[in-house]
């Protein structure tokens, strides 16, 4: 062989060794398409069904209360699943109409399902460990024009949701006791969602973008470690009004309610395997509670002229 | 067989091919590779692609599957399935219940089992094969809380991609087969521009072997140095010329390179601007190198067309004289042939030069002779030494004396000694030699008898007084008597003797004077007119129409005659023919002619009539002086004297009494030189 005709051969095999992927292709798996067959419809599930007022997405909502639903379904000895009501108002209907077995809310959306025939029978202790919690008007520390509580009229205000209890009903009903009316704020806004709404209104005051904000209670220890909170100050806080609480639907066997109330009651936050269930759903321990807790709610609703279908 | 083919295609067809075969073994397999690379990160980034929105989807169904809300979770995967190059989407719980899909029309069922999502982590994907239509199913599992809820699925239409690399591979190709014909056609065009200067080439070297030498082959340069450099040197070689270039050129005037050799320059030109400007390609440096040596080679044909003229014309002016000479020159190599011959030898051998050039002398003379004249040169050619003889070579009945001469020689091809012979005829030297020798021989007889004479006349005197006064003492009648009478007679013959003895030894002497040839002659034939009647021998003189004056002494003139008359009667005997005739041959030649009927000369004493003491005549008769004295006294004045024997037919035309028995004859004829002037009236007056 001549030297030119093996550097050709030589250069050939190169380019072949370098081209990657040249070796032979993945074998294929044949599939008939044609095959069809409809899909057998889903058998009807059965047990107790939960549903966690849907503050926050499905998938959030699942993680934070699986757990507790496992141990409430154990502890109870029946099947309970947790349901995903998409709305507040979904979920105050599916109540209503028995596909939600026990109701975890807010104490406004309780109040509309109080209206329905629940029955609240227990609430939480706040992580603060009180069970109940307030909400707060925060303010830049900077800012000369808001001394008091009085000096927001007129100015631009941030609240977390219209439906938000500690982020906004709260805060308004002391704006009411200080009579300022929505109307005599230069703008009032909500923190675009979804999520981390608590945090946005925080940073909006912040900024600077909004004069005041007001918030849940706790909320601002969220930021702690992300912005200089010694620029935010807490113009007030409103009294404390109960916690989330849980109701059973209208018509469910108390005896059921009993069960799973002592199931809650049960869990303590000292026992580790508790504390798991209870950090895992955000919450310190449930206690029991009445319908009769929440009329300082009902009274503030009045107050600001909520009526269970403007409640959302 | 390839090769050849190869072999037979013309220069700019392979480099038409070779460009275009270059080309494409660049294009193709870069586009293979590239068509691949293409495919493979195509694939890869479909793959990438699939996973993401199976694992988006994956995330987004989870609210749907914890509500149950099958609508939307059908609405998930119609959307997703809208895409282009998804073939379907479809969504399973996690006992692999399929809870909503993409398909209409039932649901195929296959697809459940041929690919199922991890419990965590990236989607899996697996490639099908569904009827031809190649599909990249991806299964990304459904998880919440760490919970696995179930599995989204995802067909992503890998043929779909491949039809879009082939259409990329094919627009590749395209421009690949786009550029390929625009490279070949540049290529094409490229061949032609370097293929046509190289046949103008070709043709001019086929006209040079045409011996076409004054072709130009090189470029006509647009701007050559002298426009460039702006020199203003009109008498710088290169100036004017727009053909060659300057460093091409010897002794050009340029500041920067003159005196420079052209070697020297090209290297030195190389940051010139004209260099830049001009340098050319190998083409151009081979066009001008071929015109240099088609230049070079003109000079040097015209060099050697002159050294062969000169050469020609030597070898002409050579070959005249060789063959004007009337020597006989040939050159013979070491084997004894011919090598060249001249004129005169192939006329004397009697053949042309042609026919005797290689061959050897026994092919041209008898056995003996040529052996001798071998053997001679071999002698030559062994000794180096030079023969020079005389010699009488016979050669057409004819025997002549020749002077030859052998030598050694140069040959002239390899250098090996050759054989140069020369024979110079000297037939008619040696005769004059031999005259000479006769002349001088004479001349000392001459001398040696005056000598004698003179010394004998007195004693000669002495007896013939005492015999004369003897006689007056003896009576008449008596034996003494007779015998006196005897010795006189013999004494006074001795005197006649001594008497011509003298005559001939003073052959110089005598007074000359202007005498007419006719007075001499009318002398000397009234003196024999008698003796040659007495013989029946008719005398017939024709003195001719002119003058004939010369300058001699009348006395020894008249002698010759008389000698003359003498020769011819005796030549006669009884009854016979004697003319004499006298002419006037030449404006200053006259001529006295004596023809006879006698007996005539035998042909070999023709040429010594004239010696002295040679005679014909018996004992007592003659002297053998008489024809010896003319000899001398004619010649004495200039003239000639010859003899031809039998006499010329036209001796005697006209003339009767030519005897009873004329013999051959003989005519002895005088030649002398005429005197100019008038005739000497005292002189002829008074011999007459």
């Amino acid at each position: 062989m001549t030297a030119p005709r093996f550097a050709l051969l030589a250069l050939l095999a190169f380019v072949l060794a370098a081209a990657p992927g040249c070796g032979p292709d993945e074998e294929p798996i044949p599939v008939d398409m044609s095959r069809r067959e409809e899909p057998a419809p889903a058998a009807p599930k059965r047990g107790l069904t939960y549903a966690y007022l849907p503050q926050y997405a499905h998938a959030v909502s699942y993680q934070r209360h699986r757990l507790l639903v496992e141990y409430l379904s154990k502890a109870v000895g029946m099947p309970i699943r947790q349901v995903f009501p998409d709305t507040f108002d979904e979920h105050v209907k599916m109540v209503a109409r028995g596909e939600i077995d026990i109701s975890f809310s807010n104490p406004f959306v309780y109040l509309r399902l109080a209206e329905h025939g629940a029955r609240a029978f227990a609430r939480i202790v706040e992580p603060s460990g009180k069970p109940a919690f307030r909400g707060q008007i925060i303010v830049r520390r900077d800012d000369p024009a808001i001394r008091s509580v009085a000096d927001c009229r007129g100015k631009r205000w941030m609240a977390v949701d219209p439906s938000s209890a500690g982020g906004y009903l709260f805060a308004l009903g002391e704006f009411y006791d200080h009579g300022l009316r929505e109307e005599d704020f230069g703008a009032i806004g909500f923190a675009p969602g979804p999520g981390g709404k608590q945090e946005k209104v925080v940073l909006a005051v912040y900024s600077g973008t909004w004069d005041v904000g007001s918030i849940r209670e706790g909320a601002l220890a969220l930021l702690a470690d992300r912005i200089d909170l010694d620029r935010i100050r807490i113009l007030a806080e409103t009294r404390a009004y109960p916690s989330w609480v849980y109701a059973a639907r209208p018509g469910l066997d108390p005896e059921v309610v009993r069960k799973v109330s002592q199931a809650m009651f049960a869990l303590s936050v000292n026992r580790p395997d508790d504390a798991v269930i209870l950090q895992s759903a955000n919450i310190r321990g449930l206690i029991p509670a009445t319908d009769a807790d929440y009329d300082s709610v009902r009274e503030l609703a009045k107050k600001l002229g909520l009526t269970p279908e403007t409640i959302q | 067989m390839r090769p050849r083919i190869l072999a037979r295609l013309s220069f700019r067809a392979k480099i038409t091919l070779g460009i275009a075969a270059l080309l494409l073994g660049c294009a193709a397999p870069s586009i293979w590779l590239a068509s691949n690379m293409a495919a493979l990160e195509l694939m890869d980034e479909i793959k990438a692609r699939g996973a993401v929105l199976a694992e988006n989807l994956a995330s987004r169904v989870t609210d749907s599957m914890l509500a149950d809300d099958l609508l939307r979770l059908k609405n998930m995967a119609d959307e997703i399935a809208a895409v282009d190059d998804i073939n379907y989407a479809f969504i399973m719980d996690a006992e692999g219940r399929v809870l909503a899909s993409s398909f209409t029309g039932g649901f195929p069922v296959e697809l459940i089992g041929v690919n199922a999502a991890p419990q965590k982590g990236p989607p899996s994907v697996r490639l099908l094969n569904a009827s031809g239509e190649f599909i990249y199913d991806f299964a990304a599992p459904v998880v919440i809380a760490g919970t696995h809820f179930g599995q989204v699925r995802l067909g992503l239409s890998r043929s779909r991609h491949q039809a879009r690399i082939d259409r990329l591979t094919a627009a590749m190709a395209g421009v690949a087969g786009a550029a390929l014909l625009l490279a070949v056609g540049a290529g094409m065009l490229f061949a032609r521009r370097v293929t046509r200067r190289i046949n103008a080439l070709r043709e001019h070297a086929e006209e040079v072997v045409k011996g076409n030498l004054d072709i130009r082959a090189g470029t006509h340069l647009r701007k050559n140095c002298w426009e460039i450099m702006q020199c203003g040197l009109l008498n710088c070689p290169a100036h004017g010329d727009a053909e060659r270039r300057c460093w091409r050129l010897a002794g050009t005037l340029c500041p920067d390179c003159k005196g420079k050799s052209p070697r020297d320059k090209t290297l030195s030109c190389v940051n010139c601007k004209v260099y830049q400007r001009n340098k050319g390609d190998e083409i151009q440096d081979l066009t001008e190198t071929f015109d240099v040596m088609s230049a070079a080679l003109s000079a040097r044909l015209s060099e050697l067309r002159d050294a062969q003229g000169t050469l020609a014309s030597q070898e002409r002016l050579l070959r005249v004289i060789l063959d004007a000479t009337p020597d006989h020159v040939a050159l013979l190599d070491a084997n004894l042939r011919y090598l060249a011959v001249n004129k005169a030898y192939a006329l004397f051998l009697g053949l042309p030069p042609s026919a005797i050039v290689g061959r050897k002398d026994g092919e041209f003379y008898p056995p003996g002779e040529a052996a001798e004249r071998e053997r001679e040169f071999a002698g030559v050619l062994e000794t180096g030494r030079p023969l020079s003889k005389e010699a009488a070579i016979r050669r057409a009945g004819r025997e002549g004396w020749y002077h030859v001469q052998v030598g050694q020689a140069p040959g002239p091809r390899d250098g090996s000694p050759a054989v140069l012979r020369t024979d110079r005829e000297i037939t008619q030297i040696k005769e004059f030699r031999e005259q000479l020798i006769q002349a001088q021989k004479m001349e000392a007889l001459g001398k040696l008898a005056g000598g004698v004479a003179h010394e004998i006349n007195t004693p000669l005197g002495v007896i013939l007084g005492y015999a004369q006064l003897l006689q007056e003492d003896v009576p008449e009648g008596g034996q003494m008597r007779e015998d006196l009478l005897a010795i006189e007679k013999q004494t006074l013959i001795c005197r006649d003797i001594v008497a011509d003895l003298l005559k001939f030894s003073r052959q110089g002497e005598g007074r000359r004077r202007r005498v007419l040839l006719d007075g001499a002659l009318r002398e000397a034939i009234g003196l024999v007119e008698r003796s040659f009647a007495l013989h029946r021998i008719n005398l017939v003189y024709d003195p001719g129409p002119d003058d004939l004056p010369v300058m001699a002494d009348p006395e020894r003139l008249k002698q010759v005659w008389i000698n003359f008359l003498n020769n011819a009667r005796d030549a006669v005997g009884e009854s016979g023919l004697v003319s004499v005739t006298a002419r006037k041959i030449a404006p200053d030649k006259a001529s006295v002619t004596f023809a006879d009927t006698g007996s005539g000369i035998l042909p070999e004493y023709v040429e010594k009539v004239f010696d002295p003491f040679f005679t014909t005549k018996p004992v007592g008769k003659g002297t053998g002086l008489g024809l010896a004295v003319s000899y001398g006294i004619i010649k004495d004045y200039g003239g000639e004297l010859t003899v031809q024997s039998p006499a010329p037919a036209g001796a005697f035309a006209g003339k009767e009494g030519q005897g009873d028995k004329p013999g051959p004859g003989s005519a002895f004829t005088a030649i002398l030189p005429l005197s100019p002037g008038g005739l000497d009236e005292a002189g002829t007056q008074k011999d007459f």
